[in-house]
Parts: C-alpha cells; structure tokens; sequence
C-alpha cells in the first residue's frame, strides 16, 4: 500500500508553514489564513493521493488554497459560494504557485511596492502611514495635519485608485 | 481640504480597522465590486507586511497536525473496508494488534457503561432479527485488522434519536435514520468544533460557523429540499463547501450497535 501511516503527516509538516505564508499574503490576517490553511489540509486528507511526486503533490495543494482563497473572496464580491473545486474566472492557478508559495513575501511586497510607488503623494503616504506604521485613523490624521474624516476619504481614495493600478497592471 | 466625511468612507474603514488589528474583517463592510478590489488589495498591502502573524503560530501548526492525524487514522479505518470477524476470539495472550493506553480506558468505560445497561435492565429486552435494521454491506468481506466495538444497545435508540459514542478512534454520533443505522464523526470538517444534534431538525449543527449536517454526514445549509420539505436548519447556503463528515462502520449485532475501529 502506497500511503502508510504518517505519510499524511510528511506531507503535512513539509507544506503547512508554506501554505500558511501563501493564504496570509492573499487575505492578510491570521484568523481568515489559518481558517483557509486548514480548509486546505482537511480536504488534502480526504483527497490528496499521497503516492504523487512530491511536486505534483505541491501543485495539488497550492491549487486548493487558490479555490480557497477565491471562495474567500466571494463572499466580498457577493457572488454566489461554489465550492473549492471549482476555479473562478480569474483566479486560474498561476503555474508558478509553489514557487511564488516560497517567498510570498517577496513577490507580494514587489507588487505591493510597485502599487504605492505608482500613487500620488498623498495617497501613498496615507496608505503608508496606515497600513506599513499600523497608525490609527487619528494618528493619521494627526501626522498628515488633516482631520480623521479627512483621512479616512483619503485612504478610502488611495485604495480605490491603488486598486484601478493593479487592474490594469493584471492585464 | 475642509472637513469632508463620506459614508462610504467611514463604512469602509470599519473593514481597515478590523484587518490591521489583526482581526477578521467582515463582507458586511464592503458594498460592491469595485470595494472588494478594494478590500483585497488593502488585504494584499496588510500582508505583504512582515510581521509576527505573517508567520503561522506554533499552537496553530501543532492543533492542525493533531486534528489530521486522526482524520488521517479515522480515513483509513473508513477506506479500508474492515473484515468482519465477529466469531474471532484471541488466544489468551496473543494479540494481532496493540492496544494504546487510550483505547485500553475507553474499553474500560465502554464495559462499564454495558454493565450499567444491564443492571436498569435494558439488555433483556427481547429482540428478533426483525428488529434489525438495514445496514447496507455491512456483511462485506474485507481486509485489514480492526475490531468491532459494542457503542450502545439498539433498543436504547428508537428511530428518529441519536446518542453520543466514544470508539478508540471516534468521537461521534450514532444515528437511527427511519430504521437505518449510521455512525457519524462529531467533529466539524471545517475547524474541528465538535457537532451537536438537534432532534427537531435531525441534523448535527455546529456551534462555531452554522454548519448542519444531515444524519448522512452531508452540509444541510441552503438545502432546499430536505425530506420533500425545505430544510428549517438554515435558509442560507453556508459560505464554503464542506466535506461529509466521516461515517465510521456500524453494525447492529444481537441487538447491540458496534462500530468498527481498524488497527493501522
């Protein structure tokens, strides 16, 4: 038999710290990450063949946490929950999954990088302020010599804008 | 700029709040398309962030690794299916299998719990094969080691009721399904809460997320048929798929219910 006992926890141990990195840098708080991480384990101990090559196994398991991490989403969107197998228009799993689950970090804080770099001024500093010096809105506000409703539209404006830069930067 | 203040400013800082506190955010705060695209890149700024949640915690990996070890034992006593061998009686002292500590107490309290059925007189009642509820292949010839383990007495769970058990390998529910027998795992396939069962609804529900689970082991949430009326549990759909909750093997002999724990 190909999955004696422990294989699971192999597999497991090998990929769980992995995966955790690739779901935070997509939902970026712990409670959701490690909601998704597990999401992904439960299903891989019903579903994943463990006698796979240890890189189909990664490209399994990376691909499910896409779906998760899609489905997660959804509900932001309100669209309709379909479950993790299906892949939505979109989010078709890059092929370099595993390889950008390595350093998440890395090509996550690129984008992130290329998105403030590309505000104006104002916006970047605000996001920066908020988001790279976790200020409150208050701290904020005080800092850029604005009130917290001021702040508040200004981020809320960066972010709208940010988010039309990484649309057409997706393609 | 003068003091300017937008609802869809402040609403949507309530999602921001949430998220760089390190807490969950809501979809309750975030209102259309254009938002979402929003609310995930502000998720993707958060967490290209280095900070100490970007790491998983310790507690976090170690409860997870537990959590699929016994998803992992109880699968394999499930996908294996396990060779029936009611007639096999063990030489004294020697064992095909060995027994854990933890398997070893819960023999003790499964003996002691039979022992107090037969003392209020459950196990007297007389029962005939008619009484035996369908099964469905519990008679197949199968391989692996394991060992059939008596849970409660089929007289103690009229149709329609169900009762809590503890195997060496399960937590879980024994079910009476209108004349069918099915044991259920009572733990949550989505974060491991443990279920509880809701007579009125015939479903097990968990306490953490809403999740129901019909007494197959299926998500109930949304459903809209549910024996040929709309399910009561939940209108709405749960969020995510689930998985079927793991059914252990079961079996009613000479009116006792068994469920079967295999030995890897």
């Amino acid at each position: 038999m190909s999955t004696g006992p422990g294989r699971f926890e192999q597999v497991y141990g090998q990929h769980v710290v992995g995966i955790y990195r690739f779901v935070y840098a997509r939902v970026g708080n712990r409670p959701d990450a490690e909601d998704l991480t597990a999401q992904v384990f439960v299903r891989a101990v019903e579903q994943l063949d463990t006698a796979r090559e240890p890189g189909q196994i990664a490209a399994w398991l990376y691909r499910v946490a896409q779906n998760a991490i899609a489905d997660h989403w959804r509900a932001f969107y309100r669209l309709p929950v379909v479950g993790v197998d299906h892949v939505a228009p979109g989010w078709e799993p890059a092929d370099d999954a595993p390889q950008r689950a390595a350093t998440p970090d890395e090509t996550a804080s690129l984008r992130v990088q290329a998105l403030l770099g590309g505000l104006p001024d104002r916006y970047r500093r605000v996001l920066e302020l908020r988001f790279l010096q976790r200020m409150s809105v208050a701290e904020t506000a005080q800092a850029m010599g604005i009130t917290s409703g001021n702040a508040k539209v200004l981020q809320y404006r960066a972010l709208r804008k940010a988010a039309l830069i990484g649309e057409a930067t997706d393609g | 700029m003068a003091d300017e203040r937008d609802p869809r400013a402040e609403r949507f800082e309530r999602y921001l709040d949430a998220l760089l506190a390190g807490g969950r955010p809501s979809p309750e705060d975030v209102e259309s398309g254009d938002e979402a695209e929003m609310a995930r890149l502000a998720a993707e700024i958060a967490g290209a962030v280095r900070d100490d949640s970007a790491e998983p915690d310790p507690a976090f990996v170690e409860q997870l690794r537990l959590r699929m070890r016994a998803a992992d034992a109880g699968l394999a006593s499930v996908q294996v299916p396990p060779p029936v061998r009611d007639k096999a009686v063990e030489p004294a002292g020697h064992r095909p299998w060995r027994l854990t500590r933890r398997q070893l107490l819960q023999g003790a309290i499964g003996a002691a719990a039979g022992l107090a059925a037969g003392l209020i007189g459950v196990s007297v009642v007389p029962r005939t094969p008619a009484d035996a509820p369908t099964l469905g292949g519990s008679d197949d010839l199968v391989a692996g080691d394991g060992f059939w383990e008596e849970v409660a007495l089929l007289a103690d769970l009229p149709p329609g009721t169900a009762a809590r058990f503890s195997t060496a390998a399960f937590d879980g529910f024994i079910v009476n399904d209108a004349g069918e027998v099915r044991a259920l795992s009572s733990v949550c396939t989505h974060m491991g809460c443990t279920l509880q069962y809701r007579p009125d609804w015939q479903d097990l529900r968990c306490p953490c997320h809403g999740a129901s689970f019909d007494l197959a082991g299926r998500l109930a949430n949304g459903r809209s048929t549910w024996r040929d009326n709309p399910y009561p549990g939940d209108a709405r759909a749960y969020p995510i798929a689930l998985p079927d909750l793991v059914r252990p093997r079961v079996k009613v002999q000479d009116g006792a219910i068994m469920v079967w724990t295999a030995q890897a």
